[in-house]
């Protein structure tokens, strides 16, 4: 792989995690760490790691996105716990 | 080659540790924390990188590359799906019983 | 007193850009190697002969270093264990309807090909890249798919909680057993062929000994572990639902 297409790879994922961080809206940084995911499986297979790739790609995209977004609608339900008793 | 993916990645570690200690919004934390996750199996991955290197799929059709860190890093990736789940975890019940997820109001209502 | 969260983010500002700055000098010290030398070159060379698999990281995770598999699957099952016990209070009886009906048209064909996927990367682990944790996951993925087109009462039918619960530590024990059996053969925990598990012919189906037995019993455990945790966080969800719109969950 050349290294100007090297170059373009890290400087967008450098860009999305500086958007991961400072994006004010939850749900558009969760979006983001995904999209983080994908070009990090992408550099996995330019620096001939299949096995990883394919790991990171599955797990990161798939499992942990699911994941937050479960927890983040969780999170905005409007407060009515009056009658539930908690442990 | 190697040593831009090693700036890289310390670049996204450093992204990381600002956002945990900067952001008080709880989901924020865990965000950061898988951004520091990252950047640590890219450091790991890109050390056992041999520059005109072959996947490690025997038979090699020239100089595999080092698979040893890819062990480690199969491994690292699934331990931190496991934690970042679990942290989530304790944010929903963090919610149920403070009503937020703002960390500095969490702090001041036990205050 | 609006002086101090700005005093603070200059502070951890330099603080990160110091600390890169020093890692970076430390890390980029580090030799880069014309060719793989000590336990790394070992196991490039003898692999094909010593164990009959072709994928070099498979082996060293299912054979040369199969004990730490068995303690990152134990790591798994903690999580588990803690995130259903965080969530376990609550039964229901109602679910959410799903999604429209040509999404569920469209999913309902989609799933036997995800599943045959899944197993494909687990079986052939030993030949190809992929193995028990990567299918696993897949596994596990399926289910969040056939949780968010069709609800989870509908998926809890199908995969019921004390099923992933059976398959969990079935997958457990399936890899202790293994390790048992190198042990009663003499040679040692988690031995693959010097216990007699038979090596093969080189490249086929069935070779490399306990590695393709080993990669089933991760796959069972990190699926069934997975999808658990994710059904643990989504039934609440459900029941909240429910209770708001006026049903109390029984």
């Amino acid at each position: 792989m050349s290294l100007s297409f090297m170059i373009f790879l890290y400087v967008f994922l450098i860009a999305t995690a500086l958007v991961i961080s400072a994006i004010n809206d939850i749900l558009s940084a969760v979006i983001t760490l995904s999209v983080f995911g994908i070009l990090l499986a992408t550099a996995f297979a330019i620096l001939q790691a299949p096995d990883v790739a394919l790991t990171q790609a599955v797990i990161n995209s798939g499992i942990v996105t699911a994941l937050f977004l479960v927890a983040f609608s969780q999170t905005e339900k409007p407060e009515c716990y009056s009658e539930e008793e908690e442990e | 080659m190697i040593l831009l993916s090693y700036a890289t990645a310390i670049i996204i570690f450093c992204i990381g540790l600002y956002t945990i200690m900067v952001r008080r919004n709880l989901f924020k934390t865990v965000l950061g924390l898988a951004l520091m996750e990252s950047a640590v199996l890219l450091i790991i991955v890109s050390s056992g990188y041999i520059p005109g290197g072959v996947p490690p799929i025997a038979p090699f059709s020239g100089q595999a590359v080092n698979p040893l860190p890819h062990a480690f890093t199969l491994t690292a990736i699934v331990i931190g799906a496991s934690d970042i789940a679990l942290a989530l975890a304790f944010i929903v019940k963090l919610h149920r019983h403070y009503r937020t997820v703002d960390l500095d109001r969490i702090r001041g209502l036990r205050g | 007193m609006s002086i101090r969260p700005f005093i603070f983010r200059i502070a951890a500002l330099i603080l990160c850009v110091s600390l890169g700055l020093m890692l970076f000098r430390g890390i980029a010290a580090l030799p880069v190697p014309e060719k793989v030398i000590g336990p790394a070159g070992h196991y490039l060379a003898r692999t094909a002969g010593e164990t009959g698999a072709r994928n070099v990281v498979g082996a060293i995770l299912f054979d040369y270093r199969a004990f730490d598999t068995l303690g990152e699957s134990t790591v798994i099952f903690t999580a588990v264990c803690g995130i259903a016990m965080l969530f376990s209070r609550r039964k229901f009886h109602r679910s959410s309807r799903g999604l429209s009906f040509i999404a569920k048209r469209g999913i309902g064909i989609m799933v036997p090909f995800l599943l045959m996927y899944a197993s494909v990367i687990i079986l052939f682990g030993h030949l190809s890249p992929g193995g028990g944790f990567q299918g696993g996951t897949i596994f596990a993925t399926v289910t969040v798919l056939l949780c968010v087109v069709y609800g989870s009462s509908f998926e809890s039918q199908y995969f019921p909680p004390r099923t992933k619960d059976i398959l969990e530590s079935g997958g457990a024990l399936l890899f202790s057993g293994i390790g048992l059996i190198g042990l009663a053969a003499g040679t040692g925990f988690l031995s693959n062929i010097a216990a007699g598990f038979p090596a093969g012919t080189f490249g086929s189906f069935l070779s490399a000994g306990s590695v393709p037995i080993l990669n089933v019993a991760v796959g069972m455990k990190v699926g069934a572990g997975l999808s658990t945790i994710f059904y643990s966080m989504i039934k609440m969800l459900d029941a909240e639902n429910d209770h708001i719109e006026g049903g109390r969950p029984r």
